[in-house]
């Protein structure tokens, strides 16, 4: 344990847990009704990237077996791999945020505002303008709106008062998600929709959902990454912060928009997702250590690898019938977070 | 030192809601200065110093940390000028000591920068000077008060600060490590030149360590100057509500202030009584003091010069009749304390030895029992037991004093409720 610890290992630990991503990721895209080894897959996946072409030739593989592994399973583990590392990166900056290991985005509000904006988008009917991009818009609406009210209730002057912050965004989801409900019971033709949505799935992801998610995670994955230093300061509390020369009131700010955007990013694409957030921090830091400056790059990493195996699981465990991903990670979350507790009280 | 203010405050205001905590305070804090800010719970020390370290932004007012103004300095600026240890750590998460002490160097690093041989070893003379080298791989959540509080200390030093302010650095320490910290924070005030700010609760250590102190009442500044000066009876009566004796430490050439009760009732019932002490040898330091405080007019005699009862008459101005040291007592001086007594309403006698040298003090006192009719009390209790070292002639004298109306008083303390309640 103590080897992963060491500061000197930091990237090989990241190199290590990039390629464990990247050999899963590949193994998953084997696994499915139609059989397709792992050699083949990882061809068909290197023919379509660029340097690699030369060696591997698209015209070696099957026209049906280079659909199914480029465009119906590798969008979806892409979309999986993106989502679960937004998802960790977020819950980790969160909980140093507000000194509590509990936080993950849905304390917050943000998921509940892009729910509700998401919500808000099927009653009304897909048809008309924005077309199929109007559920993620929607939902980017309403993560940014509802981080933007939970803000302004805790800020006092420039600053944000944390304890606020936690309680405003708990009422806030409580009366989205009330509002959700009401939308529902008027909408009672859309209630399947919604409710699949809402328990998160990555089925029928295509290349488009990645080309309107990873902007915004990536770009607020990165911004946030930047901050790593600030949010170990800030672990130690505000006053602590400031008197290590941060300027706390930007910082904030700062903090709040990148994860807004990644929250909203992986959100709109692909419903509510819960318990990554909160799992994942909890296990890098176990791994090695409350660092930010390592704990935020492999909650990415690891997050990613997670929601991979997961979706795949809920993909083939009762095929052709699809478990909604949220579901699974949920069934795992639920009793960590009860571990956690017990363990809160022992001394976290 | 005064000409160059390391940092000044002009007219802050601070409050929360409608109440105001510090009000109009002006401050002016000396480069390379030890100050303490003592004064009660609610006083205004925390909040004054949050004030000046751009913690918290005063309503109305400036402060300028070397004529700069601290809300214009970048904030990492700041942080390599000015370090706090504030009163709460922080810290749920498992960061150990040697990673939390070396956050200590973010002011000095650029983003991306990793800790340099520089850094470490400036973290590694911080946790030694501070004594949690030792923890360096402990976590820090895992540690006692004491410990955190002086890993908090190493941190603020890693900061390498021009001024150190600390909020009540010793309130989680035991009493060697609250010497060790004060002490390493003098020496880096007389070493180093770092201008060290304080907020205490320990009044003697405050005392013992600072150059100057500041005196917080209701958010205003009572008091501001050497520890002499500041910490006075009547200032402490006036701000904490208690009577305080203050005595001069022969050890540490300090002085030593020590609680005695809550704020007596001072009503004018005080004190047309002239009150005369026999003593000597310290028997009397305390009881000067107290009813100095009390505002009695009081006289002493025969004293020694150089006597501690001699040296405490001197400090509060006390009328006495003296006589040089190791001599026996003069004519002149019995003539002068003779003229004291006649002047007294009450004489009390102290529990001093009685040798054939002040045998005549007794005398004196017997006289103007019998004779003027003075009230006389004699103060029974002696630490050594033995008072009388004439041979029977003192305890016989005493005794007929006795015969003659005068009352025996157990203690001090029993005679400050005797008077206390005339």
């Amino acid at each position: 344990m103590d080897v992963l610890k060491n500061k000197r290992n930091w990237k090989y630990v990241l190199i290590v847990q990039t390629l464990l991503l990247v050999l899963i990721g590949i193994f998953c895209t084997t696994l499915g009704p139609a059989d397709i080894s792992f050699k083949e897959s990882a061809g068909i996946i290197l023919s379509k990237v660029p340097f690699f072409q030369n060696w591997f030739p698209a015209d070696d593989y099957s026209y049906v077996h280079q659909t199914i592994i480029w465009s119906l399973r590798m969008p979806r583990i892409v979309l999986a791999a993106l989502v679960g590392g937004a998802l960790g990166v977020v819950g980790g900056t969160l909980q140093g945020f507000f000194k509590n290991p509990m936080a993950d985005p849905y304390v917050m509000g943000v998921s509940s505002g892009a729910a509700l904006g998401a919500t808000i988008a099927i009653v009304s009917g897909t048809a008309g303008f924005l077309g199929m991009m109007r559920i993620p818009v929607f939902s980017f609406v309403g993560a940014f709106l509802t981080t933007w009210i939970v803000y302004s209730l805790a800020r006092v002057g420039q600053k944000v008062v944390v304890s606020a912050l936690l309680l405003s965004g708990v009422a806030l989801s409580a009366f989205l998600s009330a509002i959700m409900s009401f939308l529902m019971v008027f909408n009672a033709e859309e209630i399947d929709k919604v409710y699949l949505w809402l328990m998160g799935s990555f089925a029928n992801k295509n290349w488009e959902h990645v080309q309107i998610s990873a902007p915004f995670v990536l770009i607020g994955v990165v911004c946030l990454l930047l901050f790593a230093k600030e949010m170990n300061a800030l672990v130690f509390g505000d006053s602590t912060a400031q008197h290590l020369g941060i300027d706390l009131a930007k910082t904030q700010i700062i903090i709040l928009i990148f994860t807004s955007l990644t929250t909203a990013g992986a959100v709109a694409v692909c419903g509510s997702i819960g318990f990554v957030g909160l799992i994942i921090p909890h296990v890098v830091r176990i791994l090695v250590g409350p660092d930010h400056r390592i704990l935020l790059p492999l909650s990415f990493l690891l997050g990613g690898t997670f929601l991979v195996v997961t979706d795949t699981f809920a993909r083939t465990f009762l095929a052709p019938i699809e478990i909604p991903v949220g579901v699974i990670t949920a069934m795992f979350g639920g009793p960590f977070f009860i571990y956690l507790l017990k363990r809160k009280k022992a001394g976290l | 030192m005064k000409a160059n203010p390391s940092i000044t405050a002009k007219k802050i205001t601070f409050g929360y809601g409608k109440n105001n905590i510090l009000d109009e305070l002006n401050l002016e804090i000396g480069k390379g200065s030890f100050v303490s800010i003592i004064g009660p719970n609610g006083s205004g020390k925390s909040t004054l110093l949050k004030n000046i370290t751009a913690e918290f932004t005063p309503q109305k007012g400036v402060v300028l940390l070397e004529n700069k103004d601290i809300f214009k300095i970048k904030k990492k600026v700041l942080a390599q000028n000015i370090a706090v240890v504030p009163q709460d750590t922080g810290g749920d998460f498992a960061f150990s000591v040697s990673e939390t002490v070396l956050m200590g160097r973010m002011p000095h690093q650029k983003r991306f920068q990793t800790d340099s041989a520089k850094d470490l070893e400036i973290a590694r003379w911080a946790m030694e000077l501070t004594n949690v080298w030792h923890l360096k791989d402990r976590s820090v959540h895992e540690l006692s008060g004491g410990e955190k509080q002086r890993v908090i200390v190493a941190r603020a030093l890693t900061q390498e600060p021009t001024v150190l302010l600390l909020d009540e650095p010793t309130s989680h320490l035991d009493i060697q490590h609250q010497f060790e910290l004060l002490e390493l924070l003098e020496n880096l005030n007389q070493t180093k030149g770092v201008t060290v700010i304080a907020v205490l609760h320990d009044l003697n250590l405050a005392a013992q360590f600072s150059q100057k102190i500041i005196l917080l009442n209701e958010g205003k500044i009572m008091a501001y100057g050497p520890p002499v000066q500041v910490l006075t009876a009547q200032n402490i009566r006036e701000s904490y509500h208690i009577e305080v004796a203050i005595t001069t430490n022969e050890i540490t050439d300090r002085f030593n202030i020590i609680p005695l009760s809550k704020q007596k009732d001072r009503s004018d019932t005080a004190q047309n009584l002239k009150i005369h002490l026999i003593c000597g040898g310290g028997s009397g330091v305390y009881l000067m003091e107290q009813l100095y405080q009390s505002g009695y007019p009081i006289s002493c005699g025969v004293l020694n010069i150089g006597d501690s009862d001699w040296k405490k008459a001197k400090d509060l101005n006390i009328a006495i009749s003296e006589e040089a040291p190791f001599a026996s007592i003069s004519d002149e001086a019995l003539a002068a304390n003779q003229e004291l007594i006649h002047n007294a309403d009450l004489i009390i006698v102290l529990p001093v030895p009685f040798g054939n040298g002040n045998y005549a003090n007794l005398m004196q006192v017997f006289d103007a029992l019998c004779r003027e009719n003075k009230k006389v009390m004699v103060v029974e209790e002696s630490e050594s037991g033995q008072r009388d070292f004439t041979g029977g002639k003192a305890e016989l004298l005493i005794t007929s004093m006795f015969q003659h109306g005068a009352v025996s008083i157990k203690n001090i303390r029993q005679l400050l409720e005797r008077i206390g309640g005339k």
